[in-house]
């Protein structure tokens, strides 16, 4: 039965006639936004101590604070006779399924070694990690979708960290896809502690070795700067009151710094101030959780706006963040009208798992299993059917 | 390109009766030339022979997008060229095999299997296989309308009329140029096509 079109037509017209009678309220609100930007730009330690006084009467604030530039700062892309080094590390995983015939996972992660625009074949490799029987069924410790994911960016940082401490020249620069700071959840058991623990230890392993954790985000969602606004727009309520209110809701940081970047510029470095990012800053203050917006789009009327999470430590060192600077706006210019970092392009396709080559280590398990003698099961009735769509 | 020994050019992907397609990584693409002898050795001692009458390179979505950047700098080329797995398909017809040292311009018995590997044939193969019967291999040629024959056979006979003129043989051009008339005599427009495509062919 197909989908039903006719519905569908009728959803799309309806919420399109509602998006365009909130459209008025939305530009005010970026305007308002804009206005906020420029009047607050300077104002430094108010902003600081206004988050301050926000996060005592809500733990769960998140939101930016300015680091030390200017809120409508733009930095015109660094020159660097010589890029730095870049490893850039992906992960792809197999989720355990019960209604496969055998429960397994595995996490798959590409790593791409690039020396910037050299006359030398980058370096590529995969490490993949299997789990199966006692890893699935281990009661104490289940390994859940949640919990492959959480494995999955600890070892794409534990491998970059390994790599970066191979190499002898400097800065190097490892990249991964998405934030640096975890959302995963749950995030109080045991399970994740341990592994939250080791991937703050492979950062600080990263940071001590003089190499650089950059979080990459395309196309960010995020509006940490626009809740850093409305705090400061509603000084004269108590805080408890501000908290709760939203007036800038629906604007996104995005669309603010697309109207302020040229092509190239990055924004303000930014610290992340969120329950989780202090997490990071308790184990180690250099480890805090940054971000600066870049302007990686080559043509000065379409903006192309990523969201670049670094550490503190980076944050704080101007030839580290320079250097950053230069490395992802080449990398992203390799890639013409669509720019994404090429390394990380890369690095998604070499860790990138595909259905036939999940078939093929279900076969490859089964075949061992049966050859030792031990019961594989079959594949439930419904996926059977799910596979004979 | 062909040379006094045999240069492994790539292996094979999938084959049938009359012909197969080699993968190569586009680094070694310089082997491989369009109207080139190739060797493949099976595992009974057989050795089946063609021409590779098509080189062919694919693209994905990802050298698109290089495509639409202003300059691609030398790492991303390499790293094209040498590590991704982009596809370099050469076809190849089989023009016959040898068997015990015995050269059949027969089609193979069988055809080689998925990753057998592919070998540039030497000078002295070529002569040998080119100079043994009466030419009996460029039926399969001329039956396989699929392909640029008079391409195809024009360049054949540059590579191989080349090492029998060094080999003291310079009659071997007429030799097959007769062969393909007598053969296409009751096809004038193909013959026409033929005999324009060799008259192309300058031997240095």
């Amino acid at each position: 039965m197909p989908v039903n079109y006719l519905q569908i037509q009728g959803q799309i017209q309806e919420k399109c006639q509602q998006a365009r009678q909130n459209q008025a309220v939305y530009r005010e609100r970026l305007e308002q936004a804009a206005a906020l930007l420029t009047r607050y730009a300077a104002d430094l330690d108010f902003l600081r101590q206004r988050v301050e006084d926000a996060q005592r009467a809500d733990v769960s604030l998140r939101c930016a604070v300015p680091l030390n530039e200017r809120l409508d700062t733009a930095v015109s892309p660094p020159n660097l006779a010589q890029l730095p080094l870049l490893l850039a590390a992906d992960g792809s995983q197999i989720n355990p399924n019960r209604h496969d015939s055998v429960e397994f996972a595995v996490i798959n992660t590409g790593i791409f070694r690039i020396l910037p625009a050299a006359d030398l074949t980058p370096g590529e490799e995969a490490e993949t990690q299997l789990y199966l029987l006692e890893d699935i069924n281990n009661p104490a410790a289940p390994l859940t979708e949640e919990v492959v994911a959480l494995r999955r960016d600890l070892n794409e940082r534990r491998l970059l960290a390994d790599r970066a401490g191979r190499e002898t020249t400097r800065p190097v620069i490892t990249l991964t896809d998405g934030p640096l700071e975890l959302y995963r959840e749950p995030r109080e058991n045991q399970l994740f502690q341990q592994l939250f623990g080791e991937y703050l230890s492979v950062l600080q392993k990263t940071s001590q070795q003089e190499a650089v954790s950059a979080g990459y985000v395309d196309k960010p969602g995020s509006d940490l700067v626009i809740r850093l606004l409305e705090l400061a727009a509603d000084s004269r309520l108590d805080v408890k009151e501000t908290t709760r209110r939203r007036p800038l809701g629906g604007v996104l940081d995005r669309v603010i710094f697309a109207g302020l970047l040229a092509p190239g510029q990055r924004s303000a470095v930014f610290v992340i101030q969120s329950s989780m990012a202090e997490r990071f800053a308790a184990f180690d203050p250099a480890l805090q959780p940054c971000f600066f917006y870049l302007n990686v789009g080559i043509h000065p009327e379409r903006a192309w706006m990523a969201r670049v999470e670094i550490t503190r430590g980076v944050a704080e060192k101007p030839a580290l963040l320079e250097a950053l600077h230069a490395v992802l706006l080449q990398q992203c210019r390799q890639m013409g009208s669509k720019p994404y970092p090429y390394a990380l392009h890369r690095a998604h396709e070499i860790a990138l798992i595909t259905r036939l080559e999940k078939e093929q280590i279900e076969t490859m398990i089964a075949r061992a299993m049966r050859a030792m003698g031990l019961e594989v099961g079959d594949k439930s009735a419904k996926q059977y059917h799910k596979d004979n769509l | 390109m062909t040379t006094t020994s045999p240069l492994q050019i790539g292996r094979l992907l999938r084959s049938t009766t009359s012909g197969c397609v080699i993968g190569c990584r586009a680094s070694e693409l310089n082997l491989p030339v369009f109207g080139g002898m190739v060797r493949i050795p099976l595992a009974d001692g057989t050795q089946i022979y063609g021409l590779i009458h098509n080189i062919q390179i694919d693209d994905d979505g990802l050298i698109r997008q290089l495509i639409t950047s202003d300059n691609v700098p030398p790492d991303v080329l390499l790293d094209n060229r040498n590590n991704r797995n982009v596809p370099v398909e050469i076809g190849v017809i089989f023009i016959g095999y040898a068997e015990n040292g015995s050269i059949s311009h027969l089609l193979p018995p069988r055809p080689p299997l998925s990753l057998d590997e592919i070998f540039t044939c030497t000078a002295q193969e070529v002569i040998s296989f080119t100079g043994s019967g009466r030419f009996g291999y460029l039926r399969h040629i001329l039956r396989a309308e699929d392909l640029p024959q008079a391409e195809l056979l024009a360049a054949h006979i540059r590579q191989a009329g080349m090492f029998h003129r060094a080999q003291g043989d310079p009659g071997w051009v007429q030799s097959i140029t007769r062969e393909l008339v007598t053969l296409l005599r009751d096809d004038y427009d193909r013959l026409m096509s033929v005999l324009s495509a060799v008259g192309d062919v300058n031997l240095p």
